[in-house]
This record gives structure tokens, sequence and C-alpha cells, in this order.
């Protein structure tokens, strides 16, 4: 197999990163390797040195340990999130940009109401209503993600819908499912994936940012974010607690973009 | 309604309405046009862009509604018609870049309208679809190929299998050939002439072309603004029309034309 | 005397996913000032490929591999970028097929037009150019965008901005392409007009041998990335001495006679890698014979033209255009 985003150095070192991040997490998270993320094994709030080699937080956990399940929390509560939203906004996006007419007005709006919050405030708004937890993290980030995936596939199917081979089915009598499903669909489907890989990366800084604000992943779960929450009041007698989950959630939300741009260079051309 | 006509337009206009609410705009599109196609004839539609002819074209396939007269295909309108065309109706339109769904293997294409309108197994359709695919000069193994992998010509073939999969009655050219060499649109256009012999479809050739209308049509009507102008049969274009615009647009087009009679 | 434009021993290759094809494969012919050059062939026949090359305008996935393109005696593919862009600006004037696809579409007509001509905001001076190529209420034009245009307006447009600076070589590729018939007329015979009014080379790339055929002087048939036959447009339409010049005349819609067919040509163009020893149209001519495929045929003057075909002298029964 050809090595994914040829010719494109960037995307493979994002590509490449996001790899190192996941296959960590997920040893980390079921071997155990880096360390458990519940024992109290250490002193507390003691610097990074050999046996803990990213220091201990108040209660005496690994940092290691708990930022490595951090990162676990995090990738998978985006992506659960977008896969959400993706599925009912493609739905809601290709509907719309079929069928046109009222139904389209509606939807279109709607989204564009949503749209027009910044997307932290209307994640705050969403979790101020439902009790803190992962749950409510992951509903704030498919709220902020639906009325990008709809304008995004609604705009897509707007393009699609008027080529000559849609005509065609429909001169055909093919009815509306099968239209969206093998005409519609498959040729939307790229830019679909491509926007998904972007709301991820922007569905983690949401969700970060309303954990840390102690409104989403709680004790003794953790998200990069939720780790930026506990660890903000110990800055100064303990800056690791803050800079070492800080760091990896730059790093991967930086690598899910260079991923989503590589994807988009290799989507774009079959476009045309 | 034109006794035996298998298409017939009976003062047909269609006119769109644009702009603003308060400054409404109404652009005719087609203004009061009669027109009647019979069994195994092709009429062919020559204007120049703005005429209205693809406004027509969209017309006679069902697929816009006129603003006031009757479309009627074997007598019934398309309202009557709906969801029971069963394949008596196809088009081949113009963008052979676009007429085939990129993500599907062309056979799959081709066998669509079977399936979905005439309601065969994929099985039957299948072999439909290689023995049409064989009659327009594409061999077995095209089937498989996705539309990018062909040339504009052999794509257009495949369109024009797909629209004759069913053995429609009536079909729809609009602007078939305008995309292609000129060597490869002398192998289309006598691919459809013979494809009528062995079928017996009707056809509406829509072009600008008038080279390629007196070639392949009966009968050629020629639109201006909306309008039909002029309808004269094909043989008579080897020579120079009364019509003023007919005339014109045979000077334009560089047509060969003979000046005393049916002789070259 | 040097003629306008050169071209010598043009090899360019075109790289795709698929493979490399040889997209020129040793182009040479010159055009003098004021001479307006036909060039006709079908896809794949490397006439766009050629008509880029004269400015060595970048193509996708083109390459240039051998040969040389001289404008005024300079060869253009030793220069460097400033070069080039210098000798495009002052010498060179292109039309393309889409006249508002080539138009900035953000940018009114008038700025356009006037950007061309070093950002003089002089109105007279664009009203002139518009007015020069035909086009009437000139400040309504200027200050539309383009796709408020017709195509025949926007490529009057593109025409004007082409021959702003006076250049002395213009190069329309399929000009009228996307234009009506009538239109058509008006838009070549100004074409021609204004290039034969600044004494500029017309180089007219084109599928529709009647549009070449009523415009220009000299003509080039191209095939297979080759020219197979060359010289003055009437004696080669009218007596043509390749096989493939001839199987396309017959192949034309509109030329036959009533009730008549048309012959298309049998097979499909050629698409190599390589330099190849045979001639081009071998796989589809009906004159073919042995030599035609171990021998490339070279252009010989034969008849008042040149034609490359082992057989052009012998005045096989081609049926031209009458």
């Amino acid at each position: 197999m050809r090595p994914p985003f040829r010719g494109d150095p960037l995307s493979q070192i994002g590509a490449a990163l996001l790899v190192v991040l996941i296959v960590t997490s997920l040893v980390g998270s079921t071997a155990h390797v880096f360390g458990s993320p519940t024992a109290l094994g250490g002193a507390p709030l003691s610097a990074p040195a050999a046996g803990h080699p990213l220091g201990t937080d108040q209660l005496g956990r690994s940092v290691l340990a708990r930022t490595v399940a951090g990162i676990d929390q995090t990738i998978v509560l985006a992506t659960a999130a977008v896969v959400i939203a993706a599925a009912i906004g493609s739905l809601l996006g290709m509907l719309a940009g079929y069928l046109k007419g009222i139904g389209d007005d509606i939807v279109s709006r709607c989204a564009d109401a949503l749209f027009s919050f910044p997307a932290i405030v209307l994640a705050i708004m969403i979790s101020a209503m439902f009790r803190p937890g992962s749950a409510t993290a992951i509903a704030a980030v498919v709220i902020v993600t639906l009325p990008v995936m709809v304008r995004v596939v609604r705009a897509a199917t707007l393009m699609v819908a008027e080529q000559d081979f849609v005509i065609q089915a429909r001169i055909a009598e093919a009815g509306l499912g099968r239209i969206l499903a093998m005409h519609i669909f498959p040729n939307v489907a790229g830019t679909i994936i491509v926007q998904m890989a972007y709301s991820i990366s922007f569905g983690m800084i949401i969700e970060s940012g309303v954990s840390f604000l102690g409104l989403g992943v709680q004790p003794p779960g953790a998200s990069l974010g939720s780790l930026l929450y506990e660890g903000r009041v110990y800055l100064s007698v303990a800056p690791w607690l803050v800079f070492v989950p800080g760091v990896v959630l730059a790093l991967t939300i930086l690598s899910v973009n260079l991923v989503g741009d590589g994807l988009r260079q290799v989507i774009d051309p079959l476009l045309e | 309604m034109m006794a035996g006509a298998l298409m017939s337009l009976e003062a047909v206009s269609k006119t769109y309405a644009g702009g603003l609410p308060w400054s409404r705009s109404r652009v005719p599109a087609v203004r009061s046009v009669d027109l009647a196609i019979g069994e195994g004839e092709t009429l062919a539609l020559v204007g120049e862009s703005g005429s209205g002819k693809t406004t027509l074209g969209r017309l006679c396939l069902g697929l816009i509604e006129p603003s006031s007269g009757r479309v009627l295909l074997e007598g019934q309108t398309f309202e009557g018609l709906r969801g029971r065309l069963r394949g008596r109706l196809s088009a081949v339109l113009q963008h052979p870049q676009s007429s085939l769904n990129p993500r599907l293997r062309v056979g799959t294409s081709v066998i669509e309208p079977l399936v979905i309108g005439a309601g065969v197994s994929r099985r039957n359709a299948r072999q439909r679809a290689a023995e049409m695919m064989a009659r327009v000069g594409l061999g077995s193994s095209v089937a498989e190929r996705y539309p990018h992998e062909l040339s504009g010509g052999q794509r257009q073939r495949v369109a024009i299998a797909r629209a004759l999969v069913t053995w429609p009655r009536f079909i729809v050219f609009d602007e078939a050939v305008s995309a292609l060499d000129v060597s490869v649109q002398a192998q289309v256009l006598n691919l459809i002439k013979a494809l009528q012999q062995q079928i017996g479809f009707a056809a509406l050739f829509i072009t600008h072309d008038l080279a390629a209308a007196r070639y392949v049509a009966r009968r050629v009507a020629v639109m201006l603004r909306g309008e039909i102008v002029d309808v004269v049969p094909a043989l008579q274009l080897y020579r120079p029309a009364p019509h003023p615009y007919t005339r014109q647009l045979q000077q334009a087009s560089g047509l060969r034309l003979s000046p005393d009679g049916d002789r070259p | 005397m040097t003629p306008a434009l050169e071209v010598r021993g043009l090899v360019m290759e075109y790289r795709s996913r698929r493979g490399r094809v040889r997209a020129l494969d040793g182009i040479d012919f010159a055009a003098a000032a004021g001479e307006a050059v036909g060039i006709v062939g079908e896809s794949g026949s490397g006439k766009s490929t050629l008509g880029a090359a004269i400015g060595r305008l970048p193509v996708a996935g083109v390459q240039h591999v051998s040969g040389e393109v001289l404008i005024g005696g300079v060869g253009i593919f030793g220069l460097d970028e400033p070069a080039l862009r210098a000798l495009r600006r002052s010498r060179l004037g292109f039309v393309f097929q889409d006249p508002i696809g080539t138009l900035d579409p953000t940018m009114k007509v008038g700025r356009q037009v006037a950007a061309v001509v070093d950002g003089s905001a002089d109105r007279g001076v664009v009203d002139g150019i518009l007015t020069d190529v035909g086009l009437v209420d000139v400040r309504h034009v200027a200050q539309s965008y383009p796709h408020e245009l017709s195509g025949g307006m926007a490529q009057r447009v593109a025409i004007g901005m082409a021959m702003a600076r006076r250049p002395g070589i213009i190069v329309a590729d399929e000009p009228t392409a996307a234009l009506d018939a009538s239109i058509k007329v008006q838009i070549l015979d100004l074409l021609v007009s204004r290039c034969r009014d600044s004494d500029a080379v017309l180089i007219l790339l084109s599928h529709d041998l009647h549009a070449v055929r009523t415009r220009t002087r000299r003509i080039l048939v191209m095939y297979g990335g080759r020219i197979v036959e060359a010289g003055e447009t009437a004696t080669v339409l009218d007596r043509p001495r390749h096989p493939y010049t001839a199987a396309l005349l017959r192949s034309a819609v509109g030329r036959e006679a009533p009730g008549g067919c048309v012959e298309p040509i049998a097979g499909v163009p050629p698409a190599s890698a390589e330099r190849q020893d045979s001639c081009a149209f071998a796989p589809r001519c009906v004159y073919v014979i042995d030599r035609c495929r171990s021998v490339r045929p070279e252009a010989r003057h034969v008849a008042q033209r040149d034609a490359a075909c082992h057989r052009a002298d012998e005045a096989l029964d081609l049926e031209g255009a009458p």
C-alpha cells in the first residue's frame, strides 16, 4: 500500500503523531504499561523523577498514567460526539440540499441560528443544563458540530444534485431513498470525512473547555481538559500538572488537524 | 390531441419568475409551442443559447411543468404517468463527464433504469445491459470500469446504452454530441441513426449545430427566443432555406449547400 | 529575416498517474509577422499543448523534454522567470475557450482591462480598448462583472485585453467553441482583423475546419503530437495529401451530400511514451503499407505543401473538400 499523504510531509508527521498517541493511550489503558491512573503510588505533588517520570498529582497518582488515560478520553469523547453529529447532520444536510423548499429553509435557518453562537458559549450553555459528566460533554460537542455538518453537507449536496447523473436517476423514476443512498451520499462522503476530521479536532477543544470548567469529565475519570481543571490550582507549586496535559492536548489537536489537511488534499482532487 | 403522435406539445409555454418580490421579472423561456413527434421519428430542435430549447427538452422529459398548455406522452400528461413510465422515456444529456455517477462502475449505471422502473431482476438486467453495450460498440470489459477511465466518446456511448436499455419509446438527446471530437461525433451520430433503425424509438434531438441536426433527423424545428419559427424536412436544409433566420444559421455553420435540389 | 515565431524540434511530455505520454513529438514550424496560421487536430493531437508551449504556460503534468520555441529569435526555454514574464507581457497575447472563466470573477471588467495596461486608471484608455473590439455602451461594460456579460461580449473583452499591449503573437485556443454560431463569425472576424491591423501573428487552434478555412492563410494538421500536413489552407483542405487530413474532412458533418453518410475514423488516437519509429496514424490508415509501421515518416514537400506520409507523392484517391 502506498504511504498515505505521499508528498505531504506535514500530514505524514500529523498522522504518525496521531498513531503514536492512539497506540500509547490504548496500550496504557488496557495494560497499564505506564502505571495505573488510580493508584496512589507516590508522594503527592512530587516533581518528575525516576519512578514517576512526569511527577505525581495532588493525590499521589502518576501524572504520566493519568495523562495517558486522558488522551484516550479526549479522543474517544470527541470522536463519538462527531460521529453522532455527522450521522444526524449528514441526513439533514442531504435532505435539505436535495429537496430544497420549505424544509430546507427551516433546517438552514436553525443551523444558522446555532452557528451564530460562539461555540464555547453554546457548549457551556448546554453543559450547564445537565449534570456534569462525560455524557454532557458529548452532548455539547454534538450541538456545536451539528450546524457545521448540516451546512457543509447541504452545500456539497447542492452541487451533486445538479449533475446530469442525478437527473438521469429522476428520469428513471428512482425514489428519494435510492437517489440519496446511491447517488448523493457516495459523492458527498469525501466531504463528510474531511469535515469530521476537522470537527473532531474542534470537538476536542470544546470538550477540553467544558471539562476545564468542571462541567464535563469528572474525577477520577480524566480527559486532558479535566486534568487542566484539576491541576490549575497547583500551578505555582506543581506546574507539571498543567504543563504535561496541556502540551499533550495541543499535540493531539494539532495531529488531528494535520491529518484533516492531508485528507482534504487527497479527497479534493478526486472531486474534480 | 394530435392523432397518433407519441409526444405532443399543445400551446406550451414556460415562464420563469425571477427577481425580488416587489419587482418580479417574468422571463418567458418558451412561448406557445405546438409540436408533435410521431413513432420512430427524429425531430431535431435547433437554436442558439437562450432560444429555450433546453427548457423545451426538460418539458418533454417531465422534469418541469409548463406554465400553460399540455405536454402529452402517448396521449397522457406527466401527472397521470407519475411512477408509471417504466422506462418508456429516457435521455442522453450534454456533459459526458457528469452524466455517469463517478462512484459507480458504468455497468451498474447502465442497468439502473431496468432495475428501478421496469422491475427487472439484477441478473436479467446485467444480461440485457451487456447486449446493449455490445450494440453501441463497447467491449464487454468496459462495464467493469469507472467513468474516469473512459474517453468522452466511450462515456457518451455508455450514456446511450443506458438510455436504450429499457427499449424506450421516446428519447431526448440534449446536445448529446456537442462536447465530442469531430470524428467521434460522426461515430455517435451514425450510431444513433443505426439504433433507431434497430429499436424504433422516437427522438427529440436538441442541438445548436445545424449540420448534426439535418444529418440525424427527419424534420428540423428552428427555435428563436422561445418560439418555433420554422419547421422543415431535414433534406431541405441541404439547400438554402427560405426562412431568413434559418438561412442565417446555415451560413454561420458553414454548411455545404447545393443550390439546385437534392443532387450533390 | 528572423521569423516572428519559430518552433524547432519541440518535444513535450505529459505525466499522469497512468504513465507518460508524448504530448508533442517533434514540432517544427515558423510564422512571419502578420500571418494567420490555423492548427487543427482532435483530442490527443497535442494542439493545445503546443498553444500553451508557445508561451511556456504551465500546464499540469506537462514537461519540456527537448527542442525550443523562439520568439523574435529568443529561445524561451532558456529564460529565467523574470525574463520569461517580461517576454510574455510584451510579445504574447492569449485568448482561451471560456472567456468568463479566463476573466477574474471578482473584479469589474474595467479594472481588469486597466490592470493589463499597467494599471492606468485612465478611463479613456480602457474605453478605447473596449470600443476597438466592437463593444457598444462601453461604460456599462466596464462597470460590469464578467458573469454579467454574454459569452460573446466577454470574449471581446478577453481579446481586447490580449491585444492591449500590441503583442506580436496572439494564440487563440478554441476561442469560439463556447459561442453561438452567429457570434462565432463576428468574434473570428474581429480576431483576424485586429491581428492584421497590428501585424501580429495569429495562431488559431481549432477543431472547426470551416472556421480555419475561411480565416487562415496557412494550416497545420496535427495528429499524435506531430504535424502531419502543413501548407496553404486552401491547398491542404481542398486537395489533402495526408490520409488523416482526408479522413478528418470526410468525418465532419456538414459536407456530406443529402442523404449521404459521414465516415468516422476507425480506431482510437495514439498515446505513446517514447518516440515511435512508425507513423502515428498507421493503425487507423486505410492506405497503410509495411513501411509505415517501421519507418517514421518525415515531412516532405509535395504538391506545394509539406506532408509527413510515405505515400504523399502518390496522389492517392483522397477526396478533399470541394
